[in-house]
């Protein structure tokens, strides 16, 4: 009894909810429409690593030269060693000339470096930053460093959303069992999924009779509530339905994945077996459900996904190069799952239609605490896919002159050690990957900051050049 | 005034007293709630709980979390866990990395004890806990390099928060304040089957040993001390030992942009965002509470709580109101399966702690998929609240749980026959019936109940009921709870 996506707007009287009762950042009900900008075939996915990163010890200053010597100053215990970092090369820094490397425990990650298939956004940060956890997630999340009121509770991915689809689209799904901040807004209907095989709904068995009539009132129910003046009880009427909808849809992704699928690709998700890998594989279904030669399966066709990996708050026992410690262990785990992830989409044929976005949400402290390292500010983003132009984009972080935390300081003045906002990567992939206009980009999903230009962020660069 | 403890209680009142104060308003608890008949005396018997310090303990976390659940089963004393879990989300410590289910017993049990005491005396007895030692790495802090990961939580999550709740929020402490307060804990390491916490001397930060580093000096620009702020580690005498009590005496004193002590007004909001509803107004709820409360200066959690439950705010969501100013609240994944197993009588069982019905789920998976583990929140923020918990994967495991309960239909499961009159053959009053037991009827409005009557007569064809009959009644009426369970009206209080 799948529903077609059409019955459920009509039966629910969702059909226009984006424009009706979705509050649009300017609250103005044409704005859907004027952003006719959309993600087509291609999808983007953003990778999350929770904890704060420690970037100088994932993209490592190699040659030797004033940042080498900053860094082995600063990082005795946790040193990684050009020797352990040569198999890891990749291109220079553009300030200073030095060549960089990635962290050993990332050599999967460094092949598909050498296919040109990764870029390196050195250095990322925003202005005023925040070290607490909580505070900066939220503010890479949504976007907004200054606290905007008219930004608060919308991620930056949600914003988008809510322009492009109505309360009866699924854009978007995280694996997760929250919809996570950047994907957050009320116009449209985000996923949360952990596992596609376990999302069918579930009847009493006692009397299979009397399951349409459950489905029924279930979905009555629901609709009634989708229709409620309280945010609190709309928001659970319309996840409500669209669990409905897609407990009878997201299963059947599941299904074929694993029987369509070759056996070499399901053995190397399994081989990696950690999290990461196990996360991918999910989206992976999501999309050969659209793009399998059988033919798509119904009410499947999100285009938008988040994951994430925990563990990278490493105040103690970071570890440097040796493969039992825990940030290698960590860099392991999204290098080898990303590479298995890639090679599946390659086999897919749609490789070059995926993009996927890696964040953190700050660096650490650039001085080791002892075998490990406190809250930082600026650090690298990866940028990832088959249409990537790979390398080394943004600046290094000027590790030799520190605030009074000792932190890298972020700035907009010209200058060798500019630094590259956060903003501008999103930015950069809203324009190149889902083809919307910096005009409105700039209008209705990052507003530039107001301030001293050399402090703030108010000249946009929505081109750094990793996307075509 | 709207804190009123003389004004007069409704039954629907106090089942929502029940709901939001306590784990469910069943037959039983009503009774006991029985005479009370104002909001104050109300307060009074729900807040008439013994301070004792419930550890939950086991060999493994498995049977420490389970035992936490069937402690919350059992409680006679449902306002106290109640509170108890606003505590564990306000002081979020996860077993993942403290790894041993003594030491995290222990730490549950500081949650019971002080769920209505004094909460200065709560921060400190959280200072020395072996448990949130190894969480927040007070353990692993030296003088060599201080590690600030307790010092900042203590700010921003146990007491001040970030920023303030002015209308135009301020910071309420520099990333200094966090640099300085982080020696403070310098050296701080426990010993022992009791994991008693002492100061290892050598390893803590003396002023005289490190100079360049200042005096200990905290709050030079924020919290109402003026320029000279506060020295938390006096020169003569007892630099070490005392200073992290000082640090918290300090915060407590801390005022913010609006010249209200900060703390209290912090935690005067969480906890009416908790037992009332989800947006609070800072002047015409929380600092009421807290001026007729006196909580800025004696500190006392009861007598906080009890003006929350005396104020006219508290029982604003008691009634079906679901216009746009009803504003009422996501119950947390915890609070949805106690009550629900509480109000229906129905026991997990076995060594897995299972429901015994649909899947055979454990309640361990049934919590973890409703998003929330007891002894193991997501990170030191604990979890995050309301619309957080009504996504597509939550809300599916709560009408999986639902689905199960209705279907556990074993001895120790789901028996209807024994919470109601199945000689009822109206629908109408077969939705009513049901909508009691489950403590939903207040919420639920006209047009739901005729949907779930339309459900129990297949849209007429069968216009009465006869429950008596098996089929009928483990087909409809077992179907009927399940709806309820998986309604709208009942995700919410």
């Amino acid at each position: 009894m799948a529903l077609t996506r059409r019955q459920f707007l009509t039966r629910t009287g969702l059909a226009t909810a984006g424009t009706l009762f979705g509050p649009s950042i300017f609250g103005n009900p044409f704005v859907r429409q004027a952003m006719a900008d959309t993600i087509g075939n291609r999808y983007l996915v953003v990778l999350f690593l929770d904890g704060g990163n420690d970037g100088l010890n994932t993209v490592v200053p190699f040659s030797s030269g004033a940042l080498r010597s900053a860094y082995n100053s600063y990082r005795s215990n946790i040193n990684i060693s050009q020797s352990a970092l040569a198999p890891y090369a990749i291109g220079t820094d553009p300030a200073t000339g030095t060549q960089l490397a990635l962290h050993p425990g990332l050599a999967n990650l460094h092949q598909l470096y050498t296919l040109g298939k990764v870029a390196v956004i050195q250095g990322c940060g925003y202005p005023d930053y925040n070290l607490s956890h909580e505070e900066s997630r939220i503010i890479w999340q949504t976007a907004n460093p200054l606290r905007s009121m008219s930004l608060a509770g919308t991620g930056w991915v949600g914003r988008h959303l809510a322009g492009e689809y109505g309360g009866g689209d699924i854009p978007a799904v995280c694996i997760s069992s929250s919809v996570e901040p950047d994907f957050q807004q009320t116009a449209t209907s985000v996923l949360a999924i952990e596992r596609l095989a376990d999302f069918g709904f579930p009847y009493d068995g006692f009397d299979t009779a009397d399951t349409p009539a459950k489905r029924d009132a279930f979905e009555q129910l629901y609709t009634q509530a989708a229709g409620n003046a309280q945010p609190i009880r709309q928001y659970m009427g319309t996840t409500g339905l669209t669990t409905l909808l897609s407990s009878e849809s997201y299963p059947q992704a599941h299904e074929v994945w694993q029987t369509e699928r070759p056996a070499a690709i399901r053995d190397a998700y399994a081989a990696v077996n950690r999290s990461t890998a196990r996360d991918l594989r999910e989206i992976s279904k999501v999309i050969y459900a659209q793009e399998r030669s059988g033919g798509p399966i119904p009410n499947v066709d999100a285009h938008f996904f988040q994951l994430s990996n925990g563990g990278y708050d490493t105040h103690s026992d970071q570890g440097g190069a040796q493969p039992d410690g825990q940030h290698y262990g960590l860099l392991a785990e999204i290098g080898d799952a990303i590479k298995v992830f890639y090679d599946d989409l390659v086999d897919m044929g749609v490789a070059n239609r995926v993009c996927i976005v890696v964040w953190s949400e700050f660096s650490r402290r650039i001085p080791q605490n002892d075998n490990g390292t406190d809250h930082g500010s600026q650090g690298p983003m990866f940028v990832i896919g088959g249409s990537v132009i790979g390398g080394v984009y943004g600046r290094h972080p000027n590790i030799l002159s520190l605030d009074s935390d000792e932190n890298t300081v972020y700035s907009q003045a010209a200058g060798q050690y500019r630094s590259t906002d956060f903003r501008d990567v999103y930015g950069t992939v809203l324009k190149h990957w889902v083809n919307m206009s910096q005009a409105s980009i700039l209008a209705n999903v990052l507003p530039l900051d107001t301030g001293n230009p050399a402090e703030y962020w108010t000249v946009p660069n929505f081109d750094l050049g990793f996307l075509p | 005034m709207p804190v009123n403890p003389g004004a007069a209680l409704t039954d629907a009142h106090r089942r929502h007293l029940l709901r939001r104060a306590g784990l469910g308003p069943s037959a039983k608890e009503l009774q006991a709630l029985g005479s009370a008949s104002t909001r104050g005396e109300a307060a009074d018997r729900l807040l008439g709980f013994p301070a004792k310090a419930l550890k939950p303990s086991g060999r493994e976390f498995e049977n420490l979390h389970n035992n936490w659940v069937k402690a919350l089963l059992k409680s006679r004393y449902p306002l106290q866990a109640k509170l108890a879990l606003f505590w564990h989300d306000h002081f979020a410590t996860g077993f993942s990395k403290v790894r041993d289910t003594r030491m995290m017993g222990a730490h549950i049990g500081l949650l019971y004890y002080y769920a209505r005491g004094n909460f200065r005396d709560f921060v400190k007895a959280m200072n020395r806990d072996a448990a949130m030692m190894e969480w927040l790495d007070t353990v692993r802090n030296g003088k060599e390099i201080p590690n600030e990961n307790y010092a900042r939580e203590l700010c921003e999550l146990f007491t001040l928060g970030v920023f303030d709740l002015a209308p135009t929020p301020q910071p309420n402490y520099t990333q200094e304040d966090i640099v300085q307060i982080a020696r403070a804990f310098t050296g701080w390491r426990y010993y022992g089957r009791r994991a008693t916490a002492y100061l290892e001397d050598f390893q803590h930060d003396y002023t005289s040993e490190f100079p360049e580093r200042g005096p200990k000096v905290i709050f030079k620009t924020r919290g109402g001390f003026g320029p000279s702020g506060r020295n938390f580690a006096p020169t003569s005498g007892d630099e070490g030992p005392q200073e992290i009590d000082r640090v918290v005496d300090i915060i407590f004193e801390h005022t913010d942009s609006q010249g209200k002590n900060t703390v209290a007004r912090r935690t005067a909001y969480r906890l009416c965002q908790y037992l009332a509803h989800a947006t609070p107004s800072v002047t015409g709820f929380v600092d009421q509470v807290v001026a007729d409360s006196n909580f800025a200066s004696t500190w006392d959690i009861g007598a906080l709580v009890r003006s929350i439950l005396c104020h006219d705010d508290f029982y604003l969501t008691a009634g079906a109101d679901y216009s746009a100013s009803g504003k009422k609240s996501v119950k947390w994944p915890i609070d949805y399966a106690v009550s629900t197993l509480r109000l229906l009588g129905v026991k997990p069982s076995g060594k897995y702690f299972q429901i015994l019905g649909g899947d055979y789920r454990s309640m361990l998976d049934h919590l973890a998929d409703m998003g929330q583990i007891l002894a193991e929140p997501p990170s030191v923020f604990g979890w995050d609240w309301e619309s957080a918990w009504v996504s597509s994967s939550a809300m599916l495991a709560r009408y999986r749980f639902a689905r199960d309960v209705a279907a556990a239909r074993s001895r120790a499961g789901f028996r209807p026959e024994k919470l109601m009159n199945i000689g009822l053959s109206n629908p109408a009053s077969i939705v009513d019936a049901a909508a009691g037991v489950l403590g939903v009827q207040d919420h639920l409005t006209g047009a739901e109940k005729t949907i779930l009557v339309n459900y129990l007569t297949d849209n007429g064809a069968n216009p009465t009921l006869d429950l008596t009959d098996y089929a009928t009644r483990n087909t409809k009426l077992h179907g009927l709870f399940a709806l309820l369970m998986q309604s709208p009206a009942y995700q919410l209080h």
